[in-house]
């Protein structure tokens, strides 16, 4: 039975797109041959015409067309004054068309933080939403009750960009019957019930506290270079990113892009603290208990360590 | 009585959101409008923003060319806080850039441009049948093969830079990680695998005989001398190019502009004049003089921005403005000119200003085209290919080496400019910090340039001169124009940041 699959860009950089080609396990043509998917749209990859593909949106907001799936790329765009207009289709607002075929699928896919939750541009002059929520409140385009036709609110796959392996697991899933655990955002808990830190081969400098105080240093980059890998919910360090490293690994912060309030407004590469000791803790950590640890691990801390005496 | 009809160029697979009308009088296009219909708003986004925030924020403007943004922002912030990268930065940063060029320029021929090719409108080409077992989307053999090939060569910046797209590992005054020995010849493994695979796939010949094709008659008679070649996807984007006639269409102004890229590390054995591997310039047809940024100003006359004089970038503000009054303004691009004049950027701009033979001779002869644009872009990468090896076995041959000059993370009150070579042509971040906060960040990307609405004085951008005069067959489906269009590798998410 196939599958049929449509791709909508919205208020986006298409970053999810690339990185989503990143996939290699399988690969992206591979993956949709095994599962049967049939991509009747995507807007970098097909080749209908402007009148095909027209036809093709009608008949899918008509219902002629059964939509299986809908996967969204980018922000819902409002502005200006709530016209929309900033992302015009045909000089039709795009939130117009997205929203009829949201009705019309069977499963609703957010793909990337800006689908998620609206990502770059909530507050600014675009308007900018997501498809169910708009960066923590529930809502967004669709509304909190919306279900597609499955049964289920929209799957936020966050992230920028999401992680090339979470689609094709979440649509494996799918379409295997699994139906997916999701967090209170609405993100499938088998890619984010995890944090960053989660494998971060930096972990044993967080333990000791043997901090990263300049750029290239060896070190954890928690406690002043802005990483918020223990509180950020994602693969990276689970699932290496094009196979091969994490930005942790790489000497840049986790920066929290799989969080609904991705970007904050404070500033990056800074760790914001109080006498030293960071605002944001580790996730579900007791303040007083994680300080009395921290104080102790970095009396504790291996000479070794400490000399950067190690090769990562 | 000549009927004049307005028709919508074909424009899927552009990054982003791009609608071409076209006015077709006789059977050719007699004018053009190229308008970006979505508006984001970055440029205002980052005022108040923290000094380095650009590292993190601009590569999100562009899902193809985040590591371009991403160097452009650095460069902005090092000219800002006077810190010049030591040789191991400069050559981690160029391998990752060029890295994203390599697939990008290949992605893009045969994933966007010769995805047509199976179009059923060239249902008659004798070659039509082969067309769609390479390039049918998803599935044509080439495009399955591009896809592996260039997905492998991306995880170049995956290691350099812990992932691809959107990392932010270039930081003021360098990167942020030195790569160990066995990441660097992980590095120069999948450098070469690729370029291997370029070679055989791609030229189907050697770089080095390549490089002999130095004019159009040497480029016959490459076409000529072996099957691999006429085979290759460079060999049958010119066989099917020249049957639908794309070589006699997209002149445009023939006016080039670079802004040069890859700065030469203080000590390597890779030569190149002034300093950079891809020279900067200004030309009218070959005629090339040398670049100066005091001279480039954004035009908003015909875009929808609240109405100003021309500003240089360092001056500029992004004011959007849209109503029933200005009637206009037909596009969220605003058009940016030099010296007044409408230029195009890309690959075969680099080429002419670089003094390429094979172009030179074909921009001499007043053989400017879709043809020539595309296939400067496709055999880019052979010119890339020597220098990243010998920057990844200098990186090699200097483990230990300092990776960033001072502390880049104080970033003093200043201004500053990242200007370079993106893989679609110039780029530029004008970047001003007051009170250690962004007080103003204005981006020229390159499809601004191409794909810009008119001037002022009425004067086309790039692509919408470049489409005037192309022969269309059928108004409902002007698959022609798409071409020329395409040729300059729309990407318009960037453009309309």
């Amino acid at each position: 039975m196939t599958t049929r699959l449509y791709w909508m860009q919205s208020g986006g950089c298409g970053g999810d797109t690339m990185a989503f080609l990143g996939a290699a396990q399988p690969d992206v043509p591979t993956l949709l041959r095994t599962l049967g998917i049939e991509l009747l749209w995507h807007p970098s990859l097909s080749n209908l015409s402007p009148p095909q593909h027209a036809a093709l949106l009608e008949s899918l907001q008509e219902g002629e067309t059964p939509l299986d799936v809908l996967v969204v790329e980018g922000a819902v765009v409002r502005g200006p004054g709530g016209t929309g207009m900033f992302d015009a289709r045909g000089g039709r607002p795009r939130r117009d068309v997205v929203a009829a075929l949201a009705r019309r699928a069977h499963f609703v896919v957010a793909l990337g933080t800006c689908a998620s939750f609206g990502g770059f541009g909530v507050g600014g002059e675009i308007d900018a939403t997501g498809l169910q929520f708009t960066r923590f409140d529930p809502g967004g385009l669709l509304g909190a009750d919306f279900r597609s036709g499955a049964g289920l609110p929209v799957l936020n796959l966050a992230g920028c960009p999401c992680h090339h392996e979470v689609l094709g697991g979440v649509l494996a899933a799918l379409l295997a019957g699994i139906e997916p655990r999701l967090d209170e955002f609405q993100r499938p808990l088998e890619w984010y019930g995890m944090t960053v830190h989660q494998g971060c081969t930096r972990n044993e400098y967080h333990e000791y506290r043997v901090e990263e105080e300049a750029f290239g240093d060896k070190g954890c980059l928690f406690f002043h270079m802005g990483c918020h890998g223990p509180l950020a919910s994602g693969p990276c360090n689970k699932s290496l990113w094009n196979g091969r490293s994490s930005k942790t690994r790489a000497g840049v912060p986790c920066f929290g892009c799989t969080g609904p309030d991705f970007p904050p407004a404070y500033p990056f590469f800074y760790t914001r603290n109080i006498e030293g000791i960071p605002l944001a803790l580790p996730k579900g950590v007791n303040r007083a208990h994680y300080m009395a640890y921290k104080v102790m691990a970095a009396a504790a801390a291996p000479q070794r360590l400490k000399n950067r005496d190690t090769e990562v | 009585m000549t009927k004049r009809i307005l028709c919508d160029v074909p424009m899927n697979r552009v990054e982003g959101d791009l609608e071409v009308r076209i006015e077709v009088k006789d059977g050719r296009v007699a004018d053009a409008w190229s308008a970006g219909t979505l508006y984001r708003g970055f440029e205002n986004l980052m005022r108040g923003r923290g000094a380095l925030d650009g590292l993190v924020m601009t590569p999100r403007i562009c899902g193809i060319c985040s590591t371009t943004h991403l160097t452009a922002a650095a460069r902005a912030l090092d000219a800002i806080a006077g810190l010049t990268p030591p040789d191991n930065a400069l050559r981690v940063r160029n391998v990752a850039l060029m890295a994203e060029h390599a697939q990008s320029d290949v992605r893009q021929s045969v994933l966007m441009f010769m995805a047509d090719f199976a179009n059923a409108a060239h249902g008659g080409e004798p070659l039509f049948d082969e067309a769609v077992r390479r390039y049918r989307p998803g599935a044509g053999s080439s495009a399955v093969e591009t896809l592996s090939a260039t997905r492998s060569l991306l995880e170049v910046v995956g290691i350099l830079g812990g992932q691809w797209p959107h990392s932010s590992f270039m930081v003021p005054g360098g990167v942020a990680f030195a790569p160990s020995s066995s990441s660097v010849l992980q590095c120069l493994h999948l450098v070469r695998g690729y370029r291997a695979w370029y070679e055989r796939f791609v030229l189907g010949c050697s770089l080095e005989r390549w490089a002999a094709v130095d004019s159009r008659a040497a480029l016959d008679a490459w076409l000529d001398e072996a099957p691999a070649q006429r085979d290759g996807e460079v060999g049958f984007l010119l066989r099917f190019g020249r049957a639908i006639g794309l070589d006699a269409v997209g002149r445009g102004h023939e006016a080039f502009l670079s802004y040069g890229s890859f700065d030469l590390p203080a000590q390597t054995a890779v030569a190149a004049p002034n300093g950079q591997l891809v020279a900067a310039g200004a030309a009218q047809g070959t005629m090339v003089a040398p670049f100066d940024p005091a001279r480039i100003a954004e035009d908003v006359s015909h875009a929808w921005y609240r109405e100003s004089a021309s500003r240089h970038p360092a001056q500029g503000a992004t004011d959007p403005y849209a109503s029933a009054h200005t009637g206009r303004a037909y596009s969220w691009v605003k058009a940016p000119r030099y010296d007044g004049r409408a230029m195009e950027t890309g690959p075969l701009a680099e080429a002419v200003i670089g003094g390429r033979p094979l172009f030179a001779d074909i921009v001499a002869a007043g053989e400017t085209s879709a043809l020539a644009r595309q296939l400067a872009r496709l055999v880019r990468p052979a010119t890339l290919f020597p220098a990243m090896e010998t920057w990844l076995e200098e990186l090699l041959a200097n483990p230990g080496a300092p990776i960033v000059a001072g502390d880049g993370r104080q970033v003093p009150d200043g201004e500053g400019a990242g200007l370079l070579q993106a893989a679609r042509g110039a780029l530029g971040h004008w970047v001003r910090i007051e009170d250690g906060r962004i007080a103003r960040y204005q981006v020229i990307t390159p499809t601004a340039w191409n794909g810009s609405p008119r001037d002022a004085q009425g004067v086309r951008g790039a692509w919408e001169e470049a489409v005037v005069g192309t022969h269309v067959a059928d108004p409902a489906h002007p698959i022609e124009a798409g071409y020329v269009v395409r040729s300059f590798d729309p990407c318009l998410v960037c453009a309309v940041h």
